[in-house]
């Protein structure tokens, strides 16, 4: 018999073994595949000019990593578990390197079988994908996949490399570890030892210190040590996770054992004593799981509210579809008249209509509000009548005293105390002026300036008292647009860019700014969201994994506890208790996490993301639970076949 | 001599057979066996005459193809697998060749796992526990986990375990199997301790004639059937061991070539 022979022998007799790592190679190859073809993709590489290219490419990047780590890990667990037939070999007398051998023609064999498979799912399942991403970044037409010879070669070579990697893994595990090594390499687990209480106590206590200090500093990350705070949060709040899982979790239970003196039970013996056994080989995975869930959450959540409050953003700094001033333009009102009579051309309806107003110099008053800006600023006064009149719903309440809208610095004023007091001033004169209210958006379409919104009458007590005949050009109008229509907005748009074009003038209008956030945002929601279940694939299957190895160790366990009369319902129970730690406790903490990173970069919203958070928080949660009742049903199916 | 006890265990007819159509193997071809309270069987025989599979279909563990089986007053032939888990866990004990601890669990957890889910009060328990593991020799081993103690101290605590629940009966399955002749034969002294003093039934299961002269009867099997029984009686343990000889002797098989 040739070790070929033997190869394929063995393939055919492990294939309970090899389904896992098959399983585990051909995902990778998928995703890999699927991200390559849209990578290339002509339709893809056509939109995706400049920052999206270089998205796809950091993504792929991560992907790289993400899959290689994947399966060197999935091969790790698959190698442990058939180190017995590995000395097996060695012990009727193959030499290492004929058993090296045998390893690598498998390994490749298999490599090879994923790659073809995984190419052929990948070439069926990317035109889903494509035409999930054409959808996000709101693009209509036909879209027809393109066989990628580039994308094929480009797996293929990264698998290539993958499989050196597992070759390597595997010359490992048979040169350095020893027969017996070899063959009690399964029963490996450590034994529960009793903690050191003061040192123990200390370090668990650390951990949740250090925890709840990265949480209290990413309520307050927004000064001029921004990128410092950052990184010191993700660090703290890193290492107590480990500290929790390491020690303060394996404290907590073996304070609990102890407390039974003895009377475990059931349930505790078949969730409580193993979690205990395992806990400290247990503990970097499930940190590096935690951590990984928190990230994608945070990843996933934040991105999805960004996709999610496009539109209300955009129309936040857009509150007119269209606007022409004096500012942007050399003759606001002659744009405006200009694009007006070209709607009408082409039969668009809208209303038109005009808002004064009077520019001021600004500035806070009572020192710095905040490192990042500046404490002067250019302001417009508007009436809030006119505004009105405009269509805009905004009344000011207060006679005497502002609203202030300002898109651009929202994130830092909203959370100053009402009511302040500014500085206005003409450079002759100056006046305090009272805001009772920071807005969230812009009152006109214009960025550049600062909007103090006032009541009527003190809109006309304000210009008298700051207009004189020097500087009458503090005083400019908005020519505000809004097309009546929704369905002729985009035709309207075209029209304003194309006289924008001809008359060489800078103008931006509320469609053009939505339709390239909507483009930005869908494809950055689509990266994220396939980085995030590739994230969340591999994590719930490297919990799953783990798992069955161990159900595969407790077997005898469970054989066992069936002859003394426990029923596989009662061995279930304490089962999937054990679950719910193994999986609920990772993901719990994740959350945890997720939740105040969201909270954090909450400042980057001028709209409210609780809504969009959750429902992306929802949907992870429910695929990663998809994983534990998975593993549930791999353990029923053990204890019902240990008898 | 035999009708002033009560009968634990009866069992008729039983038969049991192996593998699919065409090719089926008889391994207990009618055995009809009678326990009575206090007694301590050992089942005797060479490697295929079945002893094994008696003690699995007698335990519970594995079904009969026919014949009944009353254990006590309850038919567990009639049984379903529920009825049979929930029989096994308040009336019967097991101790197992390679002992099946639970190497999660310390000594005392795995002692007490029996009567974790049944109606017996924690402080009950833990009396039971304390006389047990008194008799057994293993109280301060209590807190050690198995792989910290011997084989002789993993199979007592193994024994502790069988006998937490008050069982009817206890079957051993090869018991001192994986032990050296020292354990074994303190092993197999409080066995007969445990037998005398407290009254439990036990079947023990071996292929050692001198494990099984600490029995008060032993059933010789010989492919599938009963083949003979001796009765200790009076007579002392060496006397009762020749015998045992001799028996095996006649019935031939590995065990003798080995001695």
């Amino acid at each position: 018999m040739t070790l070929f022979d033997l190869v394929i022998r063995s393939m055919r007799k492990n294939i309970k073994h090899y389904y896992l790592y098959f399983f585990a190679l051909i995902l990778s190859v998928v995703l890999y595949f699927v991200f390559a073809t849209l990578q290339h993709d002509p339709s893809v590489v056509e939109r995706s000019g400049g920052s999206m290219g270089a998205a796809f490419k950091v993504a792929g990047i991560l992907l790289l990593f993400i899959a290689g780590i994947f399966v060197v890990y999935a091969n790790a667990i698959f190698l442990k578990r058939r180190s017995r037939e590995i000395g097996l070999y060695q012990l009727i007398g193959l030499t290492k390197g004929s058993v090296s051998r045998l390893l690598i023609i498998e390994n490749s064999l298999l490599s090879a079988g994923a790659l073809a498979i995984g190419i052929g799912i990948g070439i069926l399942v990317s035109r889903v994908f494509l035409l999930l991403l054409m959808k996000l970044i709101g693009f209509d037409g036909f879209i027809e996949v393109e066989f990628s010879t580039a994308a094929v070669i480009q797996t293929v070579i990264v698998f290539l490399g993958i499989t050196i990697l597992t070759s390597m893994q595997m010359l490992v595990a048979v040169y350095r570890n020893t027969l017996l090594g070899l063959f009690n390499a399964e029963k490996t687990g450590e034994h529960p030892k009793k903690p050191k209480a003061i040192r123990s106590a200390f370090l668990a206590i650390l951990g949740i210190a250090l925890i709840a200090f990265g949480y209290w500093l990413s309520g307050r990350m927004l000064n001029a040590l921004l990128f410092i705070n950052m990184i010191v949060v993700l660090v703290t709040t890193i290492l107590g996770t480990f500290l929790l899982f390491r020690v303060a979790i394996g404290w907590v239970l073996y304070q609990m054992r102890k407390r039974k003196k003895g009377h475990l039970g059931l349930y505790n013996s078949l969730s409580l004593a193993p979690i205990m056994h395992r806990m400290k080989g247990n503990a970097n995975s499930l940190t590096i799981i935690t951590v990984l869930s928190a990230m994608t959450l945070t990843m996933l959540a934040g991105v999805y509210s960004l996709y999610y409050s496009t539109e209300k953003e955009v129309r936040l700094i857009y509150p007119f579809d269209f606007a022409f001033d004096d500012f942007w333009y050399d003759d606001g009102k002659g744009a405006a008249e200009k694009f007006i009579s070209e709607l009408d051309k082409q039969q668009i309806t809208y209303s038109y209509s005009t808002v004064e107003t009077l520019e001021v110099d600004g500035e806070f008053e009572g020192g710095s509000v905040s490192e990042l800006m500046s404490n002067s600023f250019g302001a417009y006064i508007i009436s809030d009548k006119q505004l009105q009149q405009a269509g805009v719903d905004i009344e000011v309440s207060d006679s005497d005293a502002a609203y202030l809208y300002d898109a651009g610095i929202y994130w830092l004023l909203k959370t100053m105390e009402v009511p302040f007091n500014i500085e206005l001033s003409n450079a002759e004169i100056e006046a305090d002026m009272k805001v009772v209210k920071v807005s969230e958006g812009n009152a006109l379409n214009t960025s550049a300036m600062t909007h103090l919104v006032v009541k009527d009458a003190f809109y006309h007590e304000l210009k008298e008292l700051f207009l004189n005949d020097e500087n009458e050009w503090r005083i400019s109008n908005t020519y505000a647009i809004d097309v009546l229509d929704r369905d002729q907005l985009a035709e309207a748009s075209a029209i304003f860019k194309r006289i924008n074009e001809e008359d060489d003038q800078h103008g931006f209008d509320y469609y053009s700014q939505y339709a390239s956030g909507m483009e930005n945002n869908g494809l950055f929601i689509f990266i994220s969201g396939f980085l995030g279940l590739v994230f969340l694939i591999s994590t719930g299957s490297i919990l799953y994994f783990k798992q069955m190895t161990e159900a595969e160790q407790e077997k005898s366990s469970y054989a066992t506890l069936r002859q003394l009369g426990f029923t596989a319902q009662d061995i279930m129970r304490g089962i999937v208790r054990k679950q719910v730690f193994v999986f609920g406790v990772p993901l719990m903490i994740g959350l945890l996490h997720s939740i105040f990173a969201i909270k954090a970069a909450s400042f980057m919203f001028m709209s409210d993301i609780t809504l969009p958070a959750s429902i992306a928080m929802g949907i992870y949660v429910l695929i990663y639970l998809m994983f534990a009742f998975l593993t549930v049903g791999y353990y029923r199916k053990t204890v019902k076949a240990a008898l | 001599m035999m009708d002033q006890y009560k009968t634990v265990l009866h069992a008729q007819n039983i038969r049991k057979s192996y593998g699919t159509r065409g090719n089926v193997q008889e391994v207990l071809k009618g055995i009809d066996l009678r326990v009575m309270e206090g007694e301590f069987v050992g089942i005797m025989g060479a490697s295929g005459a079945g002893k094994t599979t008696l003690l699995n279909v007698l335990a519970t563990i594995d079904r009969t193809t026919e014949g009944s089986i009353l254990i006590g007053d309850s038919d567990i032939s009639k049984m379903k697998d529920r009825e049979l888990s929930a029989f096994r866990r308040d009336k019967l004990g097991f101790i197992f060749q390679d002992y099946n601890l639970l190497d999660t669990l310390t000594v005392k957890e795995n002692i007490l796992l029996p009567v974790s889910l049944g109606k017996m009060k924690k402080r009950v328990a833990e009396d039971q526990f304390n006389s047990i593991a008194d008799i057994l020799g293993i109280k301060e081993l209590a807190d050690k986990y198995p792989h910290e103690i011997s084989g002789g101290q993993k199979q007592r605590t193994s024994a502790a375990r069988a006998l937490i629940n008050k069982p009817s009966m206890v079957f051993a399955d090869e018991p001192t199997g994986a032990l050296d002749s020292k354990s074994a034969s303190s092993l197999l002294g409080t066995l007969e301790d445990v037998n005398k003093q407290r009254g439990v039934t036990i079947m023990m299961v071996t292929h050692d004639p001198v494990a099984s002269s600490y029995c008060s009867r032993v059933v010789f099997l010989k492919d599938g059937n009963i083949y003979s029984e001796l009765y200790r009686g009076d007579k002392t343990r060496q006397a009762f061991f020749q015998e045992i000889l001799k028996v095996q002797g006649v019935l031939g098989g590995d065990s003798v070539d080995a001695l």
